[in-house]
C-alpha cells in the first residue's frame, strides 16, 4: 500500500515536472508571438506611414483657418 | 581424492582472486572515481537552462513602441557532423538568403565543433530550414532589437547590439534599466530530453520599460520639415530641439540626416551622432537674449531706454558692425533685439561689463552641461573670464567666440518662456511603474524680466527678422541667429554659416519651444529666411497635434 502510494505520488510529480516545462515553452513562445504583433502594430501605426498612406490618397492637414475651438466654459453673468 | 581437494582449492584461491579484484575495482570506482563519474552522470541527466531576460521596451509618451525585443532564431552547426558541407551550406544559404560561398568554407572546417551560421535569423525562415532536418545544424531562439518606426528618433534612441546590449543613445543611457537579468534553471532529463525535475530555479527579471517625453508623431513631422528644409536649401544638416517649456520634457529632437536604427552596423558614424545634444555651433544673435536678460535684470535698462547707435563701433582690434548697412539711429532696447543689432547688443554689454556678463551666461547655463539624459552631452565652450581678450566684450554678447549645444539654447529660452525657471531638458518620462522623478529646476530670472524679453522677442516675429516665423492665430515669440563658421585655419569663413530660429508658442501661454539649427544652407544664409519657415511648419503641426487654442484669434487668416 505505502509502496503503491510512493509510486503514485512520484508519478505525479513527474507528470507535474513535465507539464510545467511544456508550459514553461508555451510561455515562452506566447511572448515571441506577443512582441512580434506588438512590433507589427507599432509599425503599422508609426505616424510617418499613416502621413505618407493619406498623402498618397489625396488627404492634406487641415490649416489654422480650417478648424476652430469651441470654449465650453459658462459665459460670465 | 587430492586431486579434487586440489582442484576445489584452485577454484576457490580463483574465486577469491575475482572477488577481490571485484571489491577492488568496485572501491576504485565508488571510491577514488566516484566524483568522476557522478560528474559525468549529472552531465548526461541534468542541465542548466538560462532563461534570458527580455529586454524593456521603449515607448514614447503616447505609448507607442519606438524600441521593443522580437524574438529571432540563431542557427549554428557543428562541422564534424557535416559530411557533404557544400549541400548543407547550399541549402543553408537558400533558406536563410544569404551567401553561400563564406558557408561552405566554414562548414568544411572540421577543426572546429561549433560555428555560428546566422546570429538572430529570420524565425520563419530558421523554422523552415529547421523543418529540412539536416545533419549538424542547430537553433537557439534570441531577442533581437528592433525599431518599428524605422527612422523616427533613431539617433536619440541609439541601437542595442547583437548580444543585446545598449550601445549607442538611450539604449546605452539606459542600459541596465533594460536589459534586466537571466533566469536559471537546473532540471533532470530523462533519456528524451523532457524535464522530469527541478532541482533550482532562479527567476529572470525582466528589463523594464522606459517612457519618454518624446512624441513619435512630433519628432516624425520634425524629422521631415528638417528633411525638406535641408533639400530646399541645399545644407549639410540640421537639427531641431522641441521643448516642453512647462516641464523641460523634449517633445521631439530631430537631426537631418537620419537613418533606420534597423540598419545601424552599415550607416556612418557621421549620421549616427545626436547632433542637438553633442555638436556645438556658434548661436550668433540668438544669444542677444542673454546679454538683454542681464542688462534688464542688473537693472541698467528698461525696454524703452534709448541709445544712439552708429552703424559700427570699435572693440579694441576690432570694427563690429550690424548685418544690413544704416545709418546713425536712436533705438531702444526692444528695437535692438526687434532688428537683431550688433552694435546695440555690445553697447548693452558694454554697460554690463565682462564680469556680469559672463555671471549671466553661467546662470543660462552655457559652459556646463545640461544634465539631459543622453550620452555624450557635450558642455559647450564659453571661454573663462581669465581668458578673455579686449575683443570678447564685442563678440561674445552677439553669439560669437561662443559654442553652445541646441539643447542648451533651447532650454535657456524655455527658462524666459517658463517666467524665468530653468527646467532641466529631459527625455525620460518614467521607468516601468516609477513615479516621475522631480526634474531639476532653478530661477534664471524674474519673472518681470522674463515677460519683457518675451515681449521684445513677440516684436522680432511681429515687425524683426523673424517674420517667416509667423502663424495665424497664434503669437509667436522668437529670435533669429546667423553666424559665420569658424575656418580651420582662424577667423571666420565668408561662406559657411549656421542659420537658426528659436521661438515660443503660444507667446501668452507658452507650451513649445521649437529650436531649429540649418548647418551650411547654401542657397540662402539668414536664419530669419532658412530656419523661421522651418520653425513654423514645425510649430504650426505641434500646435494643432496638441490641441493648444489660438492666442490671437484675430490674426487668422
Amino acid at each position: 500500500m505505502l509502496l503503491t502510494g510512493v509510486v503514485a505520488l512520484n508519478v505525479a510529480v513527474l507528470r507535474l515536472n513535465v507539464r510545467y516545462e511544456e508550459l514553461g515553452r508555451e510561455r515562452a513562445k506566447l511572448r515571441a508571438d506577443n512582441a512580434e504583433l506588438a512590433s507589427e502594430l507599432a509599425s503599422r501605426a508609426a505616424a510617418a506611414r499613416i502621413q505618407g498612406l493619406a498623402r498618397g490618397s489625396g488627404l492634406v492637414p487641415a490649416g489654422p483657418d480650417q478648424w476652430t475651438y469651441l470654449d465650453l466654459r459658462a459665459p460670465p453673468q | 581424492m587430492k586431486l579434487a581437494n586440489r582442484r576445489i582449492r584452485l577454484l576457490l584461491v580463483s574465486f577469491a582472486f575475482a572477488f577481490a579484484a571485484m571489491f577492488l575495482r568496485a572501491a576504485w570506482l565508488q571510491g577514488v572515481r566516484a566524483q568522476d563519474f557522478d560528474r559525468l552522470a549529472q552531465g548526461q541527466h541534468e542541465a542548466t537552462v538560462v532563461d534570458p531576460a527580455a529586454r524593456g521596451t521603449i515607448y514614447d509618451r503616447s505609448g507607442v513602441q519606438l524600441a521593443i525585443g522580437r524574438q529571432a532564431t540563431t542557427v549554428y552547426a557543428n562541422p564534424r557532423e557535416i559530411d557533404d558541407p557544400r549541400a548543407v551550406a547550399l541549402a543553408v544559404a537558400k533558406t536563410l538568403r544569404i551567401a553561400p560561398e563564406p558557408l561552405v568554407a566554414l562548414l568544411a572546417d572540421r577543426s572546429r565543433g561549433f560555428v555560428h551560421i546566422a546570429r538572430k535569423a529570420d524565425p520563419k525562415r530558421a523554422k523552415l530550414l529547421e523543418e529540412q532536418q539536416l545533419p549538424g545544424l542547430g537553433f537557439v531562439p534570441e531577442e533581437q532589437r528592433v525599431y518599428p518606426q524605422g527612422r523616427v528618433a533613431a539617433q536619440v534612441l541609439g541601437y542595442a547590439g547583437t548580444d543585446n546590449r545598449g550601445l549607442a543613445g538611450l539604449e546605452l543611457a539606459l542600459d541596465r534599466t533594460l536589459r534586466g537579468r537571466a533566469g536559471r534553471e537546473t532540471v533532470v532529463r530523462d533519456p528524451s530530453g523532457r524535464a522530469i525535475e527541478v532541482l533550482s530555479s532562479t527567476a529572470a527579471e525582466q528589463g523594464q520599460d522606459v517612457y519618454l517625453t518624446l512624441d513619435h508623431t512630433l519628432q516624425a513631422n520634425a524629422e521631415a520639415v528638417l528633411h525638406a528644409t535641408v533639400q530646399r536649401w541645399d545644407a549639410k544638416a540640421a537639427s531641431a530641439v522641441v521643448l516642453d517649456p512647462r516641464t523641460g520634457g523634449i517633445l521631439a529632437m530631430a537631426v537631418e540626416r537620419g537613418y533606420d536604427a534597423n540598419r545601424f552596423p552599415i550607416v556612418p558614424r557621421d549620421y549616427q551622432r545626436n547632433r542637438a545634444v553633442t555638436d556645438t555651433y556658434e548661436p550668433g544673435s540668438t544669444f542677444k537674449v542673454v546679454t538683454v536678460s542681464a542688462a534688464l535684470s542688473e537693472r541698467l535698462v528698461t525696454p524703452q531706454t534709448e541709445f544712439t547707435l552708429p552703424y559700427e563701433i570699435h572693440v579694441a582690434d576690432r570694427v563690429i558692425h550690424d548685418a544690413h548697412e544704416r545709418g546713425t539711429e536712436r533705438m531702444t532696447v526692444d528695437e535692438i533685439i526687434s532688428q537683431s543689432s550688433n552694435v546695440g547688443t555690445i553697447t548693452l554689454a558694454q554697460l554690463l561689463g565682462e564680469s556680469r556678463l559672463s555671471e549671466w551666461m553661467q546662470r543660462f547655463g552655457f559652459g556646463r552641461k545640461t544634465g539631459v539624459d543622453y550620452p555624450g552631452e557635450t558642455r559647450g565652450i564659453v571661454p573663462p573670464l581669465a581668458r578673455w581678450s579686449g575683443s570678447t566684450i564685442g563678440t561674445m554678447p552677439i553669439g560669437h567666440g561662443v559654442a553652445v549645444t541646441p539643447v542648451q539654447m533651447a532650454a535657456a529660452y524655455a527658462a524666459v518662456a517658463n517666467d524665468g525657471v530653468w527646467l532641466r531638458p529631459h527625455l525620460v518620462d518614467r521607468v516601468g511603474s516609477n513615479e516621475r522623478v522631480p526634474v531639476a529646476s532653478r530661477r534664471i530670472l524674474s519673472r518681470g524680466v522674463a515677460q519683457q524679453v518675451m515681449a521684445m522677442m513677440r516684436d522680432v516675429v511681429v515687425e524683426g527678422t523673424g517674420t517667416a516665423a509667423a502663424l495665424p492665430g497664434y503669437q509667436v515669440a522668437g529670435k533669429t541667429g546667423t553666424a559665420a563658421k569658424p575656418d580651420p585655419d582662424g577667423g571666420y569663413s565668408k561662406t559657411r554659416y549656421v542659420a537658426s530660429f528659436v521661438g515660443v508658442v503660444p507667446a501668452t501661454d507658452p507650451r513649445l519651444v521649437v529650436l531649429v539649427t540649418v548647418d551650411e544652407p547654401a542657397s540662402a544664409i539668414w536664419g530669419g529666411v532658412v530656419a523661421a519657415p522651418a520653425f513654423a511648419e514645425i510649430a504650426r503641426f505641434g500646435l494643432q497635434y496638441l490641441e493648444i487654442p489660438p492666442d490671437a484669434p484675430t490674426t487668422m487668416r
